[in-house]
């Protein structure tokens, strides 16, 4: 199993004490738009800069333990104490660990080093690579770490036999399954979706490796598909950012970004490529595997604008997929419907509920903006809190009974608490118009936890419970309604806020977001949700009849398909990307990206990136 | 812990004495192999290992070597038909083969068949090897050098063990997500032998009598046949409350079973599966991951408490010794012949 956070191993291997670092405990970034195409490749290579002499610093003379791998990396990314690096190097290459997350670093400390590095260190390095053998992982985070790394690396070393490989395989035979699985990756990816989907962390699993063959693949298709790649992944997140921070559903989060949204790794390359929120500590602390070549990577100021410059409110859905399912399931690769709704004040986002994702899923929430989000639980969402063999032995391949367990020690700990906020249920059906989410449970007697859990932030500014059922409450310049579908009970959380229990398997949650602008006053918003149409029905099965602060009638029924104004919704259609941004269809391998006149297209199937300004 | 030391260390004392492996005794003809994971429940992959992994050897039945890779994710290793000093491993990465008892290594499968966890070889065309994946069976006809996917007719693929009938080439018995399947014709069909409503965690041949098969599963409890696998009947006694991680003959005696399981414990039969021993007392927990039996050595009995040292018992459950390690998973315990 998997396997781990990327943060818990960056605690492990990458992180150094946060020292100062400039942008993380800085004030916040301007978030002016930069025009200027060389003013805002200025601004990057800047940030660039800043990451890469933070943590270049941080080796210490005569104290080998604080020069690592990163800080090698970032010494010879800066060209400086190249001899250093080398001795340090081949100490290193003496007792090699970490698998996949060994492998890219190495990689990119061998392209970086190859006109720096002394011989001796580059023997290291190569026999390191002969007797050492990673895991290969798996999750396909790990295998596009894993083959891009070997890609590279076979690239460089042609025509060697299988005993020079820590796998046995020659060097032509890796090149090809390298090659093979990236590819495959890619078309699976782009004609049906991402199966880590829209992470918080492992989003920086994917961006390395796929800026290292951007950088140093020999073979130009390759090297063009890895900055296409780069591009989607970035389009992909920009689109669902408010301010940085990744916002709605995601296949996978952590309890810390699950609340704290901004301090996610997603939002180190917010900093980076956008410019418009704080990096996380330590620069996401694999992000220095990013930087180290990010010189080599420009960001489409489509993508730019899609990020930073929007016009308005818009709505934009994705279908993803869930990651491989193993057991418990006819298919191989579900449908993932996603709808996200941003406005300048606040994001609701969401998937259609169910076991998307093991472990770590994030189905909805809604996430308002704030001047500085460091610290800040600017958040609120619902869960059905849920654990279980069956969703365990659906996405891995392990034996059953030790796992839930396990889980909790490798760095997933509220997995089997009735508290956990963090995951998916099998018992939660969502549904979401604009701004409003309906998420219906029907919990089955003797499942782990009949009831739902709801976040109520320390940074709400207000919470009122209404007499007439609804809680209101206030974060920043949202206003949010929200309404438990059974009676209830608050907690307290540890970090802060409090948890609202509500003990019942036939239950559910309705929230409505609103900007404050739009309202004279807290009252004028309390009168207008307490004047919409609503019918709240548990028994048999849960069921409501909504009709939102959009003037949109929505019936959500467990077990039935939404319907929104007299027509029931029909998932069928639903394309790879659709909004005012981004629109792709399923299959078709090729992904358009708009911001006003500015407009690139990504085509996996001719390899081809088109841009243009429209007229 | 230092109570662990003392008996880890009395054991050995005892061995040297040869309580375990009596020195006067013929040499055994076959090693034990381990797949253990040593670096405790909360090793993740990527994690820098607090202990050495993998797949450990027994020569003398006294002391282990680490052989190989320290991978925290080794599921079983068999021995290669044509070299004495052939293994093959059913590991993360792949279906693994080394020609010198571990010293290199080549990973036989490609990008597209990950975390085999069943592997045989067919006695009667020993360059055929089948391996379950979790998406399926890969089946190779150059000892590993090609493989094919090969499940026609099998829903819900994952497969976790695979038996091959020592009396017909190409008649394999595989354990699935949904049951036992049979195929016939060297995998190009199968067809479902008997269904279970989950995985099917191990399935071995009787050495005593070829028609007679034994499997465990997660939730159906133990299954037995006595016409080579066509048709099975539920063992009483046996629980199916929670996962049942192997069920194995013992070579030395004809109707003597073990069979272990998640808080199942140990269990023994002697009368060929009619009643059920629970052996487990002497041992740390219920939650028994592997069970073995020494072909070498009469009444000898390995198991993997979870978490625990590796014990030997010297009368088949009814006293149990921490023999190797000090907290281990051994996700599989085997003999490989040494010829």
């Amino acid at each position: 199993m998997k396997t781990l956070s990327c943060l818990a191993l960056a605690v492990v291997f990458s992180v150094p004490l946060a020292r100062a670092q400039p942008s993380f405990k800085g004030p916040m970034p301007d978030a002016t738009v930069i025009v200027d195409a060389s003013l805002r490749r200025a601004a990057y290579l800047s940030r660039v800069d800043e990451a890469l002499i933070w943590r270049a610093a941080m080796a210490k003379p005569g104290e080998p333990k604080t020069f690592g791998l990163g800080e090698i990396v970032s010494k010879l990314a800066r060209r400086e104490d190249a001899a250093a690096c080398s001795e340090r190097l081949i100490e290193l290459m003496k007792a090699p660990t970490g698998d996949m997350f060994w492998m890219f670093p190495v990689t990119a400390i061998y392209y970086l080093g190859r006109d720096q590095l002394t011989p001796e260190a580059k023997a290291a390095v190569r026999e390191a690579w002969r007797a050492y053998m990673p895991l290969r992982g798996d999750t396909e985070n790990h295998w596009a770490m894993y083959y891009s790394s070997l890609y590279l690396m076979a690239q460089q070393w042609p025509d060697e036999p299988g005993e020079r490989w820590f796998n046995g395989k020659s060097s032509q035979e890796n090149f090809a399954e390298s090659r093979d699985y990236l590819l495959h990756w890619m078309e699976l990816t782009t004609t049906i979706g991402q199966g880590e989907y829209d992470c918080t962390h492992y989003i920086g699993e994917y961006a390395i490796p796929l800026l290292h063959l951007a950088t140093w693949a020999r073979d130009p298709a390759m090297r063009q598909r890895g900055r296409m790649m780069l591009d989607y992944i970035f389009a992909d997140y920009a689109v669902e950012t408010l301010d940085g921070m990744y916002v709605g559903a995601h296949a996978r989060t952590d309890d810390t970004t699950l609340l704290e949204k901004w301090n996610g790794f997603s939002s180190f390359f917010g900093w980076l490529l956008l410019g418009n929120c704080p990096p996380t500590v330590s620069y996401g602390g694999w992000g220095i595997y990013f930087v180290a070549a990010a010189k080599n990577y420009e960001l489409p100021e489509v993508i730019y604008r899609i990020g930073t410059d929007r016009a308005g409110t818009y709505t934009h859905y994705e279908r993803k997929r869930t990651r491989h399912r193993w057991r418990n399931s006819d298919v191989r690769n579900a449908p993932v419907y996603k709808t996200t709704y941003i406005t300048k004040d606040y994001a609701v986002g969401s998937d259609q509920g169910g076991l998307l994702q093991p472990i770590q899923q994030h189905s909805w929430d809604v996430t308002w903006a704030v001047p500085d989000p460091r610290g800040v639980h600017n958040t609120i969402f619902s869960n059905q809190p849920h654990f279980s063999t069956h969703e365990l032995m659906m996405y891995f391949s392990e034996n059953p009974d030790f796992m839930p367990v396990t889980v909790t020690s490798q760095g997933k700990p509220t997995y089997i608490s009735e508290s956990k906020l963090l995951g998916g249920s099998p018992y939660e059906q969502i549904f979401q118009r604009d701004d409003t989410v309906i998420s219906l449970c029907h919990v089955p007697a003797g499942a782990n936890f009949e009831q739902v859990n709801g976040f109520f932030s320390k940074d709400l500014a207000r919470i009122e419970e209404d007499a007439s059922g609804w809680i209101f409450a206030q974060g920043g310049n949202a206003y949010i309604a929200y309404r438990p579908l059974a009676p209830y009970e608050w907690k307290p959380l540890e970090v802060g806020g409090k948890r609202l229990r509500s003990p019942h398997g036939k239950n559910g949650t309705i929230v409505q977001a609103a900007a404050v602008a739009e309202f004279k006053s807290w009252d004028d918003f309390k009168t207008a949700i307490r004047a919409l149409p609503l019918e709240i029905r548990l028994e048999p099965t849960p069921r409501v009849a909504f009709t939102t602060l959009r003037g949109k009638k929505l019936v959500c029924a467990f077990g039935a398909a939404p319907i929104v104004d007299g027509t029931t919704f029909d998932y069928s259609g639903w394309k790879l990307f659709a909004g005012p941004y981004l629109n792709a269809e399923v299959g078709s391998g090729k992904l358009t990206i708009t911001h006003g006149a500015l407009e690139r297209v990504l085509d996996f199937k001719t390899v081809t990136i088109t841009d243009r300004v429209k007229p | 812990m230092q109570t662990l030391k003392s008996k880890l260390f009395f054991a050995a004392w005892l061995a040297a004495l040869g309580g375990y492996a009596p020195l006067g005794a013929a040499a055994p003809k076959h090693d034990l192999y381990l797949s253990v994971l040593l670096s405790g429940q909360g090793q993740i992959m990527g994690g820098r290992a607090p202990a050495l992994s993998g797949v450990y050897r027994s020569t003398d039945r006294l002391k282990v070597e680490h052989v190989g890779f320290g991978h925290i994710r080794m599921f079983q290793v068999i021995g290669d038909p044509h070299s004495a000093d052939g293994l093959y491993l059913a590991a993360l990465n792949g279906v693994v083969h080394s020609k010198d008892r571990g010293k290199t290594w080549r990973i036989l499968t490609g990008w597209n068949m990950t975390e085999p966890k069943g592997l045989a070889i067919d006695p009667n065309a020993t360059d055929h090897i089948y391996a379950g994946l979790p998406d399926g069976i890969a089946v190779s006809r150059d000892r590993g050098a090609t493989w094919a996917r090969m499940n026609d007719g099998i829903r819900r693929s994952y497969t976790q063990t695979i038996t091959i009938d020592r009396t017909q080439a190409g008649r394999v018995l595989a354990g699935t997500e949904l049951g036992i399947y049979l195929t016939e014709d060297g995998a190009r069909t199968w067809r479902l032998v008997q269904p279970t409503s989950e995985t099917t965690y191990d399935l071995r041949q009787s050495p005593h009598d070829p028609k007679i098969f034994f499997a465990v599963t997660t939730s159906s409890g133990a299954l037995w046949s006595e016409d080579r696998g066509r048709t099975w009947r539920p063992i009483a006694g046996v629980p199916k409350k929670h996962t049942l991680h192997n069920g194995v003959f013992d070579p030395s005696a004809a109707r003597r079973l073990v069979l272990c399981g998640w808080d199942a414990g140990l269990l023994v039969s002697e009368d060929g599966g009619r009643t059920w021993l629970d052996r487990t007392a002497g041992l740390p927990n219920r939650q028994i991951w592997s069970v073995a039996v020494d072909p070498d050595q009469p009444g000898r009995l390995y198991a993997s408490p979870f978490q625990q040292p590796v014990y030997v018992s010297e009368d088949f459950g009814l006293t149990w010794n921490p023999a190797f390690f000090e907290k281990a998973t051994a996700f599989n315990l085997t003999f490989v012949p040494r010829s």
